[in-house]
């Protein structure tokens, strides 16, 4: 509980400050609508409904501006790059920027269904108080005319008995732009669930840039002034307070009170949105600029890209796709003087990019590279005993991390706190990564060319296995290599027992602090958190587990 | 364009379509709008589609997550028989069924959404050709 407090305190806060501005501002709008005197007129016939829209509308331009913020990857690099005072807690936070465009996506539907909802019922008063003939003051109020010579000082948008409010919402600014942004915010939606996104990246990526309709349609969505208020001139001459009751003298000639004028409320969320759409364009630009540099390939390079281990990279390769950036994390060490990817096969763009590379006879394809971006993964580095476990495809930060502390094991580097390494490889089956395969080959050589082969120590487990493989495994029990991988450490088959490592590892370390770093499912992290609640001694001075949930 | 299964997300799509026209629909039946038997239509409407729509069909290519008790759901709609499977039937379906509702101001936007759900089912045949 104290880990989770002491990992988590800012983004609570943060998120805690976030909705108590909604809620804030809500009630703040909600309330003004109520009970201003302005709106006294427009409160007779619409009621409550008024102050509904008006404040689910003053949410909406709040999250509206929040929304394109965390999505500004380029700003969000410059930040943490200039908070390096600030703890790493407050720096990590930069990494969630996509948890927190998910939330406030999810509040800006919250706010759109209100504010629908509510126009639906004022929209149904205006249209009942034009038919009503009844001579109360809502049928005089919506009498009140649109005609311009009179000074244009209506108050219900719905001119005549005839005009339904289906003509009202597609010819109105407001009505169109809103029916407008609600499909795009509905399309968008709908293509961005987890599972469109990881299976069919390209349609979530081009659906997505339909929030230009979205943005500009919020800027002029409050033009046509449709929520309307008494002037100050009106109320300083016929105060509704002291009007309302008589408003059916209102036409006599010795009657102190007039007809009350109305004016719109002038449009306001372009003021809010003005600044991120701002900043969005000159991050949009930048990403451009970037990209235009020049790459590299097969052993890619690029003049001032500097990463860390653990980032990664969006990748655009112009001849399959002018639009389509795709983000790979970085498989090479920041001490090698190249960056590298590698690539699955796993839709449309990876396949052609694959297919490109292979071709024979025809040119390398250009590539565009925009980046690193996330946050370091520092702290693996920090840890006397560094327990890592990558499962499946979660193994490629790992090639970044194992690599560099590799290369800072060899030069000595002081920075580096690890002694000893516990690298687990959990997969179905090792074929689409024979790369990793070579790289711990590799690492096992030059271990036991400098006598320190127990600094790593590395387990495979094969998940997806079957009798034969098992079969032919017991009868090469006594091979000095592992039949499957080639590696010296032979491979398990079926899934880690999490007890039994963790009991082996606290008792070969009964000092330590251990770092346990996770890239894969939610369900391994939490067998893998419990581990580390279960075998942290109780006392301090003994081992301690630190469970790390980096956001690779 | 050639892996993608447009089916994916014109499920999506349905679905979300679906619940618009259920709460579009209480909207203007709580509330008791001008020709408000238009929302109760849509409600019945949304609900079919939602029904119709919860079992996350099983993609060609790659495993596909089932939707949390959809199996129950599953047994329903195989009795419609082959209406269901087929994506030109459902297309055709989903664009007859947002038609009424579109008279409405409440349910119109679950009548462009499912219209556009629609739109996507017919998106596959064409792009089989």
């Amino acid at each position: 509980m104290g880990n989770w407090v002491v990992n988590h305190w800012f983004s609570v806060l943060f998120l805690v400050v976030w909705l108590g501005l909604n809620v804030f501002l809500f009630v703040d709008a909600f309330l003004k609508y109520e009970k201003a005197d302005k709106y006294y007129y427009t409160r007779k016939i619409l009621g409550s409904t008024l102050a509904c829209a008006r404040a689910s509308a003053l949410c909406l331009n709040f999250n509206s501006t929040l929304i394109l913020l965390p999505v500004c990857r380029n700003l969000l690099s410059f930040l943490r790059g200039t908070c390096s005072f600030c703890s790493r807690t407050l720096r990590k936070q930069l990494d969630h920027n996509l948890t927190f465009h998910k939330l406030v996506a999810y509040m800006i539907c919250l706010h759109t269904a209100i504010h629908i909802i509510a126009h639906l019922f004022n929209f149904d008063c205006y249209s009942r108080s034009r038919q009503a003939t009844d001579g109360s003051l809502a049928s005089i109020l919506s009498s009140l005319s649109h005609d311009e010579k009179k000074g244009g000082s209506w108050l219900n948008p719905i001119q005549s008995r005839n005009t339904t409010v289906e003509y009202v919402t597609f010819t109105s600014i407001a009505g169109l732009t809103g029916v407008i942004m609600t499909i795009a915010l509905i399309l968008m939606v709908t293509s961005a669930t987890e599972f469109i996104r990881r299976s069919y990246f390209e349609v979530f990526w081009y659906t997505h840039h339909l929030f230009i309709f979205y943005i500009l349609g919020l800027g002029i969505h409050g033009i046509g002034g449709i929520v309307r208020g008494q002037t100050e001139e009106s109320m300083n001459e016929s105060h509704p307070r002291k009007c309302a009751e008589s408003f059916e003298m209102w036409d006599d000639r010795d009657s102190h009170c007039r007809r009350p004028k109305f004016e719109g409320h002038p449009p306001e969320s372009w003021k809010w949105i003005l600044a991120p759409v701002i900043l969005y364009i000159c991050e949009r630009i930048l990403r451009f600029y970037r990209s235009q540099q020049k790459v590299v390939i097969t052993k890619m390079n690029k003049r001032g890209f500097s990463m860390e281990v653990g980032q990664y990279i969006f990748v655009n390769c112009p001849s399959i796709s002018l639009l389509e950036w795709h983000p790979f994390t970085l498989t090479s060490a920041p001490e090698e003087d190249f960056f590298s990817i590698h690539i699955r096969a796993a839709g449309d763009w990876t396949e052609n990019l694959i297919r490109a590379f292979e071709q024979q006879y025809s040119p390398i394809p250009r590539i565009e590279v925009d980046g690193p971006f996330g946050t370091a993964s520092e702290d693996v580095f920090q840890y006397e005993v560094a327990v890592l476990v990558g499962a499946g495809i979660g193994v490629t930060p790992f090639a970044s991390i194992l690599k560099s502390i590799w290369y800072k094991f060899q030069c000595a580097d002081h920075n580096l706190k690890t002694k000893k390494i516990y690298f687990y490889w959990i997969c179905r089956e090792t074929g689409a990564f024979s790369w990793f395969n070579n790289l711990l080959t590799s690492l096992e050589q030059e271990m036991e060319e400098l006598g320190k082969v127990g600094f790593l120590n590395y387990r495979l487990f094969l998940t997806g296995w079957d009798s034969n493989i098992v079969g032919h495994a017991a009868l090469n029990f006594d091979k000095a290599t592992d039949i499957v991988t080639g590696l010296k450490q032979k491979t398990s088959f079926g899934r880690p027992m999490w007890d039994n490592e963790f009991s082996t590892i606290a008792t070969s370390h009964p000092k330590s602090v251990v770092g346990v770093f996770l890239c894969g499912p939610r369900t391994l992290a939490k067998s893998l958190r419990k581990c580390c609640h279960r075998y942290s001694s109780l006392d301090p001075r003994k081992v301690q587990f630190y469970f790390n949930k980096e956001n690779f | 364009m050639g892996q993608i299964e447009w089916a994916m997300w014109a499920n999506e799509q349905a679905l979300a379509s679906g619940l618009i026209l259920i709460t579009g629909g209480i909207v203007a039946t709580a509330g008791r709008f001008t020709q408000w038997y238009f929302g109760a239509y849509s409600i019945v409407a949304g609900v079919f589609v939602c029904l119709l729509e919860y079992p996350r069909g099983k993609r060609k290519k790659g495993s596909t997550m089932e939707r949390w008790g959809q199996k129950y759901m599953t047994a329903v709609v195989k009795l419609f028989g082959p209406f269901t499977r087929n994506y030109y039937v459902r297309a055709v379906l989903h664009l007859l069924l947002s038609v009424p509702a579109g008279f409405l101001l409440a349910t119109i936007l679950g009548t462009a959404c499912l219209a556009i759900a629609s739109g996507i089912y017919l998106l596959i045949l064409w792009d089989r050709r």
